[in-house]
């Protein structure tokens, strides 16, 4: 019970991560083989939301 | 044991739908949509959608997906499937499942909830989950571009325009919602105002401050933004502030174009990113609130299960039961904006095959069960209260006095007074005429947050708790979607002249910018200046776009499908493509042709016409009618080319005239381990 509740703790967070792109933040590093700098967090930031934010939002 | 489970949910769904269907006079508690919903979505989830999984897409884990095979650490990156399952509802989670369940529930809660529960799980969901299939299968691409290259470029272009027209409705109807939840409404309106500061903080933080820490600056931020709540009571009550942010219709419809605009143009890591943050969390936040809520309420429905209105004669909007039931409600049962989403970040996040059917059609079933949570919000008011503050002045008349006379002589009695003394408890002047559905909601979900906790002593925070959570993820709404409008306006202008083509040419950005701003701003003062309260026209015009893009999504689905099975599986887009052909095209007939004038925009020009006293406004009104009519004539006219091209299609393939080209990629074995999602 425990188990399953960490576990699904583990992927609440993981979600908000994701949605935060505090995940995509982390692959853009290990990509570019960088560690976390606020220049580097800018250039992700560029890159990132030039395409995020070209999508439509749904209604 | 499955089949057997499978069932029991099947029968205890079907029960607890004839429950409610055959139920008449007697109240009915929440709980029973609650139950309907849940057995059919399990019961549709293990039987249909798995078995179009396993027959009809016959979904391949072994084959690698485009998150595997194109990964770049960017776009395409094999996810976690419970992690693309959040994405995907967050993203396909907007307005519509909250304000048009709350509209349409004028008919009486049992229309709306059948639609939401029936079209989701046999429209919906299924158009959701095989556009995904579809994009899953060509690298990701975009619904434009897999309908330009299944269906001919006729359809490709078509669906493009038709996108462009709808997003500009979609944008001037949401931010009307937003206009109608705050005017004369110093309280929501401060708050609402608070959360631009707090979100360029909140850029400005992760910028400079704490780069990267996107969660720990929301949690700071929502505090903020709880704060705004609170500042926002004493503001109401302030003699010296309350006045600045005492704001009419027209005042805010202003601020929110020029909102609009400045988020458009300006950097968007310094307000628009922060805000969409703080809005996918609060609203997804206050969607577990509100479903805890009412499992733990349960609440009795006040709404009787259909009301004198499906003759469409109602006061919210007019229009019968058929067809303007269905696209009233389209979010929540099936909508052509899904489309764009499931072929747009989400297939290119899916590690394995099998993952679609959650993200697809599951994510789907979520929010049908949001758009429930909406309709059981809205339909636990006393009906009077629900007509009271969703009825334009036009139709109940001007003072209180009139509006409850008019409305209890409709079978639903409310008095000034008990009007007045809610107002109070919200820490509102006036309830009346607040059309749009966000404020009637809100109203809902503050009773049931109230009951929850707090009692009555917390009304009025929780009123303006769910008024901030819609309003801010509506703005969200409007600049990110006020940006993706200037993009495609961009990419269409630079054939002609290649500068405007370019994102980062200053005048290229502002002059887009502002036509798409003055577009769906337009609309948007049409709205706030139409004296039946604006929704009666925008929504139903919205509701037809937005089923129309689905038509267009649920062609594409059956085209691939003819490709791969001929004549045997097509009928599963077919069916609800055919419902939504003669839903869709006979209320937009009847909105451009309808004689009765709060129906037909032409019938209502022609009155204004016959008007001897020919004013400016007059003009106006006129002017509006046949453009909204012009507007609705032009939607049929797209998607009739896209059904006409489609259908020559599938005639072509199963007579065998037409090659079959698909542009499937190749199978390629997925090297994918587990431990790597």
């Amino acid at each position: 019970m425990c188990a399953a509740i960490r576990q699904f703790g583990r992927t609440l967070l993981a979600i908000l991560r994701e949605l935060a792109d505090e995940n995509a933040y982390r692959r853009h590093l290990a990509a570019h083989g960088r560690t976390n700098s606020p220049e580097e967090y800018r250039r992700f930031q560029s890159e990132h939301f030039k395409a995020k934010y070209q999508r439509a939002k749904c209604c | 044991m499955r089949h057997l489970i499978s069932a029991l949910f099947g029968i205890v769904g079907a029960l607890a739908l004839a429950g409610i269907a055959i139920n008449r006079g007697e109240p009915v508690n929440s709980m029973w949509l609650v139950i309907a919903a849940v057995c059919v979505y399990i019961f549709s989830y293990r039987v249909y959608a798995s078995w179009i999984a396993a027959k009809v897409m016959a979904l391949d884990d072994n084959r690698a997906t485009p998150a595997e095979r194109l990964r770049n650490g960017h776009d395409y990156e094999p996810t976690n499937k419970w992690i693309v399952f959040g994405h995907h509802f967050a993203a396909i989670a907007g307005p519509g499942p909250l304000v048009g369940p709350t509209l349409a529930a004028q008919f009486g809660y049992l229309p709306g909830t059948l639609w939401i529960i029936i079209g989701a799980v046999l429209g919906g969901c299924v158009q959701d989950f095989v556009i995904l299939f579809c994009s899953m299968r060509r690298d990701g691409k975009s619904l434009g571009q897999m309908a330009r290259e299944e269906i001919g470029r006729v359809g490709g272009i078509t669906a493009l325009v038709t996108v462009l027209l709808i997003m500009i409705i979609l944008l001037a109807v949401v931010a009307l919602v937003v206009v109608n939840a705050l005017k004369g409404s110093p309280w929501g309106t401060f708050t609402i105002a608070a959360t631009m500061p707090i979100a360029v903080f909140m850029g400005l933080y992760l910028r400079y401050l704490r780069p990267g820490r996107v969660l720990e600056i929301s949690i700071i931020g929502f505090l903020l933004v709880l704060g705004s709540i609170f500042a926002g009571e004493w503001v109401a009550h302030s003699p010296a502030w309350a006045p600045w942010f005492t704001l009419s219709g027209v005042t805010l419809a202003l601020c929110v174009i020029v909102y609009g605009f400045a988020a458009s143009a300006l950097p968007v890591w310094l307000l628009l990113a922060p805000r969409d943050y703080l809005s996918t969390f609060v609203k997804l936040g206050v969607v577990i609130l509100l479903g805890v809520g009412i499992l733990f309420v349960q609440p009795q429905l006040q709404m009787p299960a259909l009301t004198r209105f499906i003759d469409g004669t109602g006061p919210v909007f007019a229009g019968d039961v058929f067809p303007f039931c269905f696209i009233t409600i389209a979010c929540g049962a099936i909508s052509g904006f899904h489309a764009l989403i499931s072929s747009g970040t989400t297939p290119k996040m899916v590690a394995k095959e099998s993952h679609a059917l959650p993200v697809g059609y599951g994510s789907m079933l979520l929010e049908s069960f949001v758009a429930i949570m909406a309709i059981v919000s809205a339909c636990v008011l006393d009906p009077g209260v629900y007509f009271a503050v969703n009825s334009p002045a036009g139709v109940v008349g001007a003072t209180a006095e009139a509006a409850v006379k008019t409305i209890s002589a409709w079978g639903f009695p409310v008095t000034a007074d008990q009007m007045a003394a809610l107002a109070k408890s919200v820490g509102e002047e006036t309830l009346f005429y607040r059309t749009g559905g966000a404020p009637s909601l809100a109203l809902g979900m503050a009773h049931i947050f109230a009951k929850g906790g707090g009692g009555e002593r917390l009304l009025a925070f929780w009123y303006h708790f769910a008024i901030m959570f819609e309003a801010l993820f509506i703005l969200t709404v409007i600049d990110a979607g006020t940006r993706v409008g200037r993009f495609m306006l961009q990419d269409l202008l630079g054939h002609f002249y290649k500068p405007l083509g370019r994102t980062s040419w200053m005048p290229g950005v502002i002059g887009s910018s502002a036509a798409i701003v003055l577009g769906w701003g337009y609309f948007l003062y049409q709205g706030v200046r139409d004296p039946l309260g604006g929704i009666n026209s925008l929504w139903p015009l919205f509701g037809i776009a937005n089923q129309l893009l689905a038509i267009i999504a649920l062609c594409l689905s059956t085209t691939v499908l003819v490709k791969m099975h001929g004549r045997k599986y097509m009928w599963i887009p077919l069916l609800p493509m055919l419902w939504l052909g003669t839903v869709t095209f006979t209320s937009a007939y009847m909105k451009i042709f309808s004689p009765h004038p709060r129906i037909g925009f032409l019938a209502a020009a022609e009155v204004l016409e016959r008007n001897p006293l020919q004013t400016e406004a007059t003009k106006t009104l006129i002017f509006n009618n046949y453009l909204d009519a012009f507007v609705c004539g032009l939607f049929l006219v797209l998607v009739s080319t896209i059904l006409v091209d489609s259908a020559r299609q599938w005639w072509g393939i199963l007579h065998g005239t037409r090659a079959i080209e698909s542009t499937e990629t190749p199978f390629v074995p997925s090297q994918l381990r587990p431990e790597e999602i």
